[in-house]
């Protein structure tokens, strides 16, 4: 067996391995038997340690052959040939999916051996780890995506997971709300995605991100396609990650996501789930130099985010959306890397921030232990004297700033009234039409539903 | 909003409304009575959760407290069956207390159909099913509910209602006959008419018997309907709802609350900030409505639907001048609430955020305990903006769901009469217990089918009589009986089998009463006869404040009832003065740095370049924090030995100045004053001869990691903070020769070689630290190296026992390991259950520990020491006991009774998705209520049982010292906690109940014997029962203790 082949086999375990920790684990929940604390946390031990292992080894011998990628292809799974269509599984191993698999795999590792312990006894243990496997799969399935349609399978295991990590306490209704909402969000954003890979492959052919880059590994490439295409795909693949990473002006749903437990919030919002937009635009990084009015898009987004989420973040008043707003300025400095150019320092700058807020969030419930300890080593209370800059902003201004950051930017009821209310009305007012025909048709009230009114006899249980 | 808010009513004014103001003010302070009492949660203080309903009887109050606060007063009725499956309720506690209960009509006949009692014994034993009548008629029609017995009938019972009913229906009904009245046989007539129809009446005499058990059924149900049919209502209809909220989601679904909550939370939390935030809110010092006005009268606003009025609303109500109450009172005029619906209507409203509400009102009135206090009136401003709030939401969403465009206080009556209410019982429902009833108790189809209208009547009036609340408390009454019998019989028991004493003291340990210390006490009694334990409240009579030499500020270490006047510093000796201040300064510097880090990372600059440079390396103590919790958290220790104060200290204890006061010569107590603290705690715990070479003055706390009551696992009696100074600072006093020449003068000579030690036990990872150590003369030095080894046993032995509790921890664990598996608890980051606190406590023994040394209490007992013969007539020793043990312990035991009854309503639902707001306290989530109450995982091992104290003393005494103090009586006569005395001199026990004490009855005539503790817990995970441990027994002599003749 050539060193060729071993990489292969490993690059295919790298992927496998919480594929395999994902059958398992749906199985036991899907037949109704239920596993042990213990086993679960074994078995999703064991998945990511060997697929960390794996990636490592990868990375090992990349470095010792000084080869700069490998792909890893298990052949077309889907071909409409009328079509020109085909839905290819490939996977990479580059300088760019290489860094991202291992912090991966590292982050989901320990806030996976942070979990065992932290959900001891919890009801929904088994759900939180199967969702883990599913957002794992997610995770690594995008980072070594060779084609924009694995991609795609990805980010929606990725997408998928997350609101139902959000709405994990499913027995309150603000989770379930606001899970809601992170899925309303993310199927705009996905539905850019998905005409952007349509489009993509219209205009190149196929989703091969190595034929759409050209020859060089990343981040060499040059993508060959026209600038007007370029800056078509471009801006839908822009969507999509502003709505994966909460970009403006879909932030209002990062502090949101803070319902679930507290390591879901760390890993996913706080670590790896909202860096996956400038992922996505590091990875496509050829097209947007393409543009120059892409790249200042993508620059003024990156840098508006920043801002705002820094505003925002001095207001909050509790820990985990302070740093929920923390983790969204440096995505937008981040994506304002990216769209200068300067795809390195992107790519460690990610790497950084997510270990740091990683360790941050998962220390959340420490904080009044932390400040105690402060207090007493600094010797008085903690103190915020106002800073030069809030002390050269005028007071009206101020305080109009205050509540500007105190309300999110306003961003949610933007949104709301403005995109979904219409949306409603315009649903409304068909279900008006087709109420009007149905009964025009049944020559009466067509709608039994309307006629049954809800139970109402309470159930008495204090009187 | 617009019409009427460029139209409003004059504004209230002048003398006419004194009354109506008044009124209001009145109103919001009996709502601010009912608000949650939590202050800061980094004071934890353990309080009864219904301390607003304090002066009715327990199970009054639970039950207006479950109406009030819509939450569960007792476990679930499924949960109470379950206890009794598996024997922890037993049959003769359901007899005794149902019988205690009814009395005299105990025995009251329900027609023909039994007596009262069995009635109410069947409907406790078995579950009945009910549901909404549309789900009942799917249950009969769909299910076999009609075809099959219940399974709990038995054989018999249902061979006899089959027979009955064939024998009835093949003699007297099959052709039409009956020896009924015309009407009545018109009725089964047609029953049965249809009934044989559908089971083929031609072949009725090849009916098989599960035919005729389904026409049983069958006819039974119809029966049971018809019989029902008709009957009034005896239970008062259910009030429609009062607020425009409930009124509005019953008819549209909506929910106003979410609307004005979603904004509220976030500006309370604004308001209320200890400084969390860099930018506090503007306008803060101006109170809370004056913020309000400024942050919501801009303009710039987003476009937020049912906002859009409020800019000009505000900008109305500043021109009008109104204040904050004139305003409440124009809300609740526009809003339609009448004056009599007001003080209601204003406590629902409150009550509906009642977290922050709560803490509004904490920060307003206790103002002393938090560092940025809000404002005196904030909660009534607080409620003035919630109205206007309110009124806003109510329109939008009358206008949006409802299409109601009226004046606001027209909402009600519209969405009232858009809902048909049903005020009218549901025939099913009651046919369908009736039913269930009559399998169980066999009730046959033709004695049913004899019952006349009134008799129906009745029948229906006793089964409604005893609904699942209260057969609740019937099964909760049980529950609580059985452990109270099981107690005392023990305490009994283990009281006579007692064997007289034979070795002297030489090692008095002073614990805490504090319900963990007692394995802690036991195991110490195990490893030596020569150890004599005592308990008193963990402050030790030294009510301070308090400044250790590494902290910021004086912080009150004494029960929260108590206001200290003394303040105590702790110093660092002369000759480590020097490197002292170098190590401050390295604090203060690396205190500055880590904030600005963990400030900076938060910001755009700081945080990219500290992501950008340091992130990766985050990494090393993310995995290792996270993998190895123990290892790392010893590294960091070793680290921190270089900035941390020198160990040599001493306490600033004596005071110079004639006044108490927080600096210079007024830190201290006056050597009079140290005299009197420590005679007293002497007296007190009855240590009066007999000392032993050395004392040891124990205090307790906890410390552990990622959990933000930490402080509620610290001392009680030290108002949530930790013993340790206490104990120091009376050991130091104890030792004091001058303190002693005081005492000798009073005629309590404490001889020259007892020397006292202050000690702290950390109850989560049963560390022990030792003080002034120094000064421990070098006669005692053997015998304190003799000590600590027993210390050191009893800790190791003490973690073993404490394991057992938790399911991560093997039970096969040696004490070895028990002990590093505690430890490494404490330094978990995520560790949800780094103690379980004071879960499981359920009983308070005061008396001397010789009458219960080695009885086996599970961690559940508080332990007092309190020597009934060295009392006055008067007991003014034991009254001033009580009353410092008895609100600490019956407010923890009531804390966790409703944290654990109801988890999310009394209590603060799961950790796992807790977020700390505003340095306060906990919400769930992203932004929710301020949660107040204990966490699940605090809790979850509990049994929710009220306080059963056992004094010592005779009854009679303890009836005079329950009216003398009002306090302890009304706590005990109403039922909040359980008392029971023990005679001093015989083993008699005599229970309060119905408000006297009489004789118990004991029930057990054995308890079980095991030679050591780990011998009789070894294996077990759940509660255990009461046992001699036979290694405890060898107690140590006192000459002086005059009680030789209860040996046995």
């Amino acid at each position: 067996m050539d060193v060729a082949t071993i990489q292969s086999v490993l690059g295919v375990y790298v992927v496998a391995s919480p594929a395999v920790l994902l059958v398992l684990l749906g199985l036991s929940a899907l037949l109704g038997v239920p596993m042990s604390e213990r086993l679960i946390a074994r078995l999703t031990q064991a998945a990511v340690v060997s697929g960390l292992l794996a990636a490592v080894v990868i990375l090992a011998l990349m470095l010792a052959r000084d080869v700069r990628i490998v792909p890893v292809e298990l052949g077309h799974w889907v071909v409409i040939p009328e079509q020109h269509f085909h839905f290819t599984l490939k996977f990479v191993f580059d300088r760019l999916s290489v860094p991202f698999v291992i912090l991966t795999y590292v982050l989901c590792g320990t806030v996976g051996a942070f979990t065992t312990v932290y959900l001891h006894r919890e009801p929904g243990y088994g759900r939180f780890f199967l969702l883990y496997a599913l957002f794992l799969l997610g995770m690594i399935v995008t980072s070594v995506a060779g084609t924009i349609e694995t991609l795609f399978a990805g980010w929606e295991l990725v997408g998928l997971s997350s609101a139902l990590l959000v709405a994990f306490f499913h027995e309150r209704p603000a989770p379930v709300r606001n899970g809601l909402r992170v899925w309303g969000v993310y199927r705009v954003a996905d539905a850019a995605f998905l005409v952007a890979a349509v489009a993509l492959h219209h205009v190149t052919g196929g989703g091969d991100f190595q034929g759409l880059m050209g020859s060089g590994p990343w981040p060499a490439g040059q993508a060959s396609m026209s600038q007007g295409a370029a800056l078509f795909v471009g801006t839908l693949l822009v969507i999509a990650a502003a709505g994966k990473s909460a970009l403006v002006p879909f932030c209002g749903w990062l502090p949101r996501a803070m319902e679930g437990p507290t390591p879901s919030s760390a890993v996913f919002y706080g670590a790896l789930s909202v860096h996956l937009g400038a992922f996505l635009l590091l990875r496509i990084s050829p097209i947007l130099e393409l543009s120059i009015w892409l790249s200042a898009a993508v620059i003024a987004l990156g840098l508006i985010t920043a801002l705002f989420a820094a505003v925002a973040a001095r207001v909050q008043t509790d820990i985990k959306s302070a740093l929920a707003f923390a983790s969204l300025t440096q995505v937008g400095i981040i994506v304002a890397e990216i769209g200068c150019g300067l795809r390195y320092v992107a790519l460690a700058h990610i790497i950084g921030h997510a270990c740091l807020r990683t360790l941050q969030l998962l220390r959340a419930p420490t904080l009044l232990h932390d400040y105690h300890q402060l207090e007493n080593a600094i010797g008085s209370h903690l103190t915020h004297e106002p800073g030069r800059w809030e002390r050269m902003v005028p007071e009206r201004a101020r305080t109009r700033l205050y509540r500007l950051a105190l309300e999110r930017g306003y961003l949610d009821s933007f949104l709301n009234e403005y995109v979904v209310r219409p949306f409603v009305l315009v649903f409304g007012w068909c279900d008006r039409l087709e109420r009007c025909w149905t009964d025009w048709l049944a020559g009466g009230q067509s709608r039994e539903s309307d006629r049954v009114p809800p139970p109402l006899e309470g159930m008495e249980d204090f009187t | 909003m617009t019409t009427h808010a460029t139209s409003p009513p004059a504004l209230p004014g002048g003398s006419v409304h004194a009354d109506q103001f008044a009124r209001l003010r009145q109103a919001i302070a009996h709502a601010a009575h009912l608000l949650p009492a939590q202050g800061p949660i980094t004071a934890f203080i353990h309080h009864n959760t219904l301390h607003a309903f304090e002066d009715l009887p327990f199970e009054q109050a639970v039950k207006l407290g479950a109406k009030t606060f819509g939450c569960q007063p007792y476990l679930s009725e499924d949960r109470y069956r379950q206890e009794f499956a598996r024997g922890r309720i037993t049959r003769e506690d359901l007899w005794s207390v149902l019988l205690d209960d009814l009395g005299d009509r105990a025995e009251g006949l329900i027609g023909c159909l039994g007596t009262r009692f069995h009635l109410r014994l069947a409907m406790l034993h078995y579950p009945l099913r009910t549901a909404p009548s549309a789900e009942l008629r799917w249950l009969v029609a769909e299910t076999d509910a009609l075809q099959r017995f219940r399974e709990e009938t038995s054989p018999q019972v249902r061979h006899r209602a089959v027979e009955e009913t064939r024998r009835w229906v093949m003699r007297d009904l099959r052709n039409g006959g009956g020896e009924e009245g015309a009407t009545a046989t018109r009725r089964i007539r047609d029953v049965l008419s249809a009934l044989f129809d559908r089971f083929g009446k031609s072949s009725i005499e090849q009916w098989n018997d599960a035919k005729w058990e389904a026409f049983c059924l069958h006819l039974l149900w119809r029966i049971c309907h018809q019989g029902v049919h008709g009957v009034e209502r005896f239970t008062e209809p259910p009030t429609p709802p009062l607020r425009h909220r409930d009124v509005l989601l019953e008819a549209t679904g909506e929910d106003t609350d979410r609307l004005v909550n979603d904004l509220l939370v976030r500006f309370c939390a604004a308001f209320l900030d200890q400084g969390f935030a860099n930018w506090s809110l503007p306008g803060r010092d101006q109170g809370l409505f004056a913020a309000f006005d400024l942050l919501y009268r801009q303009r710039l606003a987003p476009p937020e639907r049912w906002l859009r009025g409020l800019p000009r609303e505000l900008e109305r109500l500043r021109a009008s001048g109104a204040d904050p109450l004139e305003s409440i009172a124009e809300s609740l005029e526009l809003l339609g609430v009448s004056a009599s619906e007001e003080e209601e209507f204003i406590a629902q409203t409150l009550l509906s955020l009642r977290g922050w509400a709560g803490m509004i009102w904490q920060m307003e009135t206790r103002s002393d305990r938090a560092v940025r206090p809000a404002p005196s009136g904030s909660l009534v401003e607080f409620l003035a903006a919630r109205l206007i709030l309110e009124r806003l939401a109510v329109r939008h969403v009358a206008r949006g769901s409802l299409g109601f465009d009226g004046p606001l206080e027209e909402v009600r009556k519209f969405a009232r009469a858009a809902v048909p209410r049903h005020e009218s019982v549901s025939v099913d429902q009651r046919a369908f217990l009736v039913f269930q009833l009559a399998q169980l108790l066999g009730w046959t189809p033709p004695e049913l089918f004899r019952l006349s209208k009134p008799e129906w009547s009745r029948l229906v009036e006793e089964v409604e009589a005893f609904p699942p609340l209260e057969r609740r408390r019937v099964f909760h009454l049980a529950y609580e009986r059985r452990y109270r019998n099981r107690t005392l019989d023990a305490v009994a028991i283990h009281d006579r089998r007692r064997p007289p004493r034979t070795v002297a003291p030489r090692f008095q340990v002073m614990c805490c009463i504090d319900e963990r210390e007692e394995s802690f006490r036991r195991h110490l009694e195990e490893s030596s006869p020569e150890v004599e334990t005592f308990g008193t409240a963990g402050f030790f009579g030294v009510a301070m404040y308090y400044r250790g030499a590494a902290d910021a500020h004086f912080a009150p270490l004494c029960p929260a009832v108590i206001k200290p006047r003394h303040y105590v510093l702790e110093e660092v000796v002369y000759t480590s003065e020097k490197s002292h201040r170098r190590r401050a300064k390295t604090r203060r510097a690396l205190g500055t740095t880590s904030r600005r880090f963990h400030v900076g990372s938060r910001t755009f600059a700081g945080g990219a370049l500290l992501a950008g440079l340091l992130g990766p390396l985050a990494s090393v103590p993310l995995i290792a924090r996270v993998l190895f919790p123990r290892l790392t958290a010893r590294i960091r220790q070793t680290f921190g030995r270089f900035v941390r104060p020198p160990r040599a200290t001493a306490l600033q204890l004596e005071r110079v100045d004639p006044e108490p006061g927080p600096t210079g010569g007024g830190i201290g107590y006056s050597l009079d004053e140290m005299a009197e603290i420590v005679e007293r705690l002497l007296r007190e715990t009855g240590l009066t001869a007999d000392f032993a070479r050395l004392v040891i003055v124990t205090g307790h706390g906890s410390s552990s990691l990622n959990n933000p009551h930490e402080s509620a696992h610290d001392c009680g009696a030290c108002g949530g903070g930790r013993g340790a100074p206490n104990a120091r600072a009376f050991a130091q006093m104890a030792n004091d020769p001058r303190v002693r020449a005081r005492l000798a003068r009073n005629g309590r000579t404490v001889p020259r070689h007892a020397v006292f030690v202050g000690a702290y036990h950390n109850t989560c990872d049963d560390g022990i630290a030792w003080f002034d150590l120094d000064r421990l003369p070098s006669s005692h030095k053997e015998d304190f190296a003799a000590l600590s080894r027993l210390f050191e046993e009893a800790r190791q032995r003490n973690a073993h026992e404490r394991c057992r509790r938790f399911e991560s921890a093997e039970l096969a664990l040696s004490p070895e390991a028990a002990l590093r598996h505690v430890e490494g608890r404490a330094e978990d980051l995520a560790q949800t259950r780094p103690e379980y606190g004071h879960a499981t406590n359920a009983i308070c023994i005061v008396g001397r520990r010789s009458r219960t040394r080695g009885l086996f209490c599970d961690r559940r007992a508080f332990l007092t020491s309190y020597d009934p013969t060295q009392d006055d007539d008067e007991c003014s020793i034991l009254t001033g006991i009580l009353q410092a043990v008895v609100p600490v312990c019956a407010g923890i035991s009531l804390e966790y009774y409703f944290s654990f009854v109801d988890p999310t309503g009394w209590g603060c639902g799961t950790k796992l998705p807790h977020n700390i707001s505003a340095l306060l306290g906990v919400m769930d989530g992203a932004a929710s209520d301020l949660r107040t109450g204990l966490p699940w995982q605090m809790v979850e091992v509990h049994e929710p049982v009220r306080l059963l104290m056992i004094v010592e003393t005779i009854a009679e005494a303890m009836s005079g010292l329950m009216d003398r103090q009002p306090g302890i009586g009304g706590l005990c006569r109403h039922g909040w906690i359980q008392l029971a005395v023990l005679e001093p001199h015989t083993s008699e026990i005599q229970v309060f109940s119905n408000g006297r004490f009489e004789p118990h009855r004991p029930e057990a005539a054995e308890l079980p014997e095991a030679r050591s503790s780990a011998d009789w817990y070894r294996g077990w995970r759940d509660h255990l029962d009461f046992a001699s441990i036979a290694g405890a027994w060898a107690t140590p002599a006192r000459r002086s203790a005059p009680h030789s003749e209860s040996e046995v």
